[in-house]
């Protein structure tokens, strides 16, 4: 089932979506625990990340989905999923969506270290291969970086002029 | 105490990536990969197709006309989609000898199709001569070909049972130089092209081609090679005296000859 080239693509795929968010989930707790205002836009960073990392499940879902176009035979996505363990993985931050799971926001954060670790290990393996999968690691990376900033930036948006919007309306 | 964790897990988190990026870091511009060369591979073997007629002997290659075509085609009316035709007798013959133009009581052609050489790698060397009977032109519509076309190419009914090879039914083509296609395999060629047409006498002009080689492969029925030449070219029909607005004046024609080792 692991067939080379093919897998590594997929490894990409997982990076690109996942592995950024861990800093991001750092980063996010550090700016609203260092603000002051409440209701402020930052203040509604922490409530927006499980809702992006779900939101990621849903686009990486998308993808899969797209890959597999036009046939969702059972053959073809057996054939087709490399890390089916890390795909079931990956799906399963949909469920972030749901209450009982978004309230504890650290779990987002162990989901994801999953992928991260993917880096981890690349990073070390890079000492007996050379550095040339880190550098393609490093790329992907960034621009995980980037839509999981760019994820949450959208979520936290909306919610904060949801909120605004019904406070409005309130008073 | 939590904050502090986080900030920590940012700290922890930004020095892995650091070093992701440090490590990954060649301190060297990428270097593009070279551009795909759009020079055109030009590969020829160096095979060598001499005529004969010996049936059996598999060095010696001859014409198979039963196989091989001349073919023409140029717009209907000068401006519509084209009108083909193609000639039912022609010959790979020199006939500049002017002994041979004459009427031949026969049914099939009256000369042996030697006349030609083909040196894949030498083009210096190549050379063929051949001919076309005008009166043989086909078009698939009888009342024309026997009708009309014979009166504006200039020449007489068919006889049956009569090769027709006078002056005024053949139209001829004779190499003067054979050279290799700089854009290609195929190859260039330069010959002079003899017609009477509507004219008082003959006129010979000096055309160019482009000739293409079907290298020799072994027939699948595993019994004996053919080879293939194709040579395309353009003729002004207007310089040889025909007047007719029923056709444009640029004639395009492919000859397609095929040649066997039977």
């Amino acid at each position: 089932m692991n067939d080379g080239f093919l897998a590594y693509l997929q490894q990409l795929e997982l990076i690109a979506f996942f592995s950024g968010y861990p800093l991001v989930y750092a980063i996010s707790y550090v700016i609203a625990g260092n603000t002051k205002i409440k209701k402020s836009f930052v203040s509604f960073l922490i409530p927006g990340l499980p809702f992006s990392y779900a939101l990621l499940g849903i686009l990486y879902l998308g993808l899969q989905l797209k890959n597999l176009y036009p046939d969702y035979s059972l053959a073809n996505i057996k054939s087709h999923i490399q890390y089916p363990y890390l795909v079931i993985w990956a799906l399963l931050a949909i469920l972030f969506f749901l209450p009982v799971f978004r309230k504890k926001n650290q779990l987002t954060l162990i989901h994801s270290f999953a992928f991260f670790a993917l880096i981890l290990i690349d990073l070390f393996k890079q000492f007996s291969t050379g550095n040339v999968i880190v550098q393609n690691d490093m790329k992907v990376y960034s621009f995980s970086l980037l839509l999981n900033c760019c994820t949450l930036l959208v979520l936290t948006t909306i919610f904060f002029f949801y909120n605004f919007s019904k406070k409005k309306a309130k008073s | 105490m939590k904050r502090f964790n986080n900030k920590l897990l940012m700290i922890i988190l930004l020095i892995i990536s650091g070093y992701g990026i440090i490590s990954s870091c060649t301190h060297k511009d990428q270097v593009l990969p070279a551009a795909v060369s759009t020079a055109v591979k030009i590969t020829r073997g160096n095979h060598i197709h001499l005529p004969g007629l010996t049936a059996g002997d598999t060095t010696q290659w001859k014409f198979d006309k039963v196989h091989s075509a001349v073919n023409w085609s140029t717009p209907f009316l000068e401006v519509g989609a084209d009108l083909t035709g193609k000639f039912n007798q022609f010959g790979v013959a020199d006939l500049s000898n002017n002994t041979k133009l004459q009427n031949y009581v026969t049914a099939a052609q009256p000369l042996p199709d030697t006349s030609w050489a083909f040196y894949e790698n030498q083009p210096d060397k190549t050379h063929f001569a051949g001919y076309v009977q005008i009166n043989q032109v086909n078009t698939g519509e009888p009342a024309r070909d026997g009708g009309c076309l014979i009166t504006t190419l200039a020449t007489t009914k068919i006889v049956p049972g009569t090769q027709n090879l006078t002056v005024t039914n053949v139209a001829q083509i004779k190499t003067t130089s054979v050279t290799f296609d700089p854009a290609g395999n195929d190859y260039i060629v330069v010959f002079n092209f003899t017609w009477q047409g509507g004219l008082a006498a003959p006129i010979t002009e000096s055309i160019t081609g482009k000739l293409t080689y079907v290298p020799e492969a072994v027939v699948p029925a595993g019994t004996y090679s053919d080879f293939g030449l194709t040579l395309a070219f353009q003729i002004n029909k207007a310089d040889f005296g025909i007047v007719s607005t029923e056709t444009a004046d640029k004639i395009d024609i492919v000859i397609n000859a095929n040649f066997n080792n039977k």
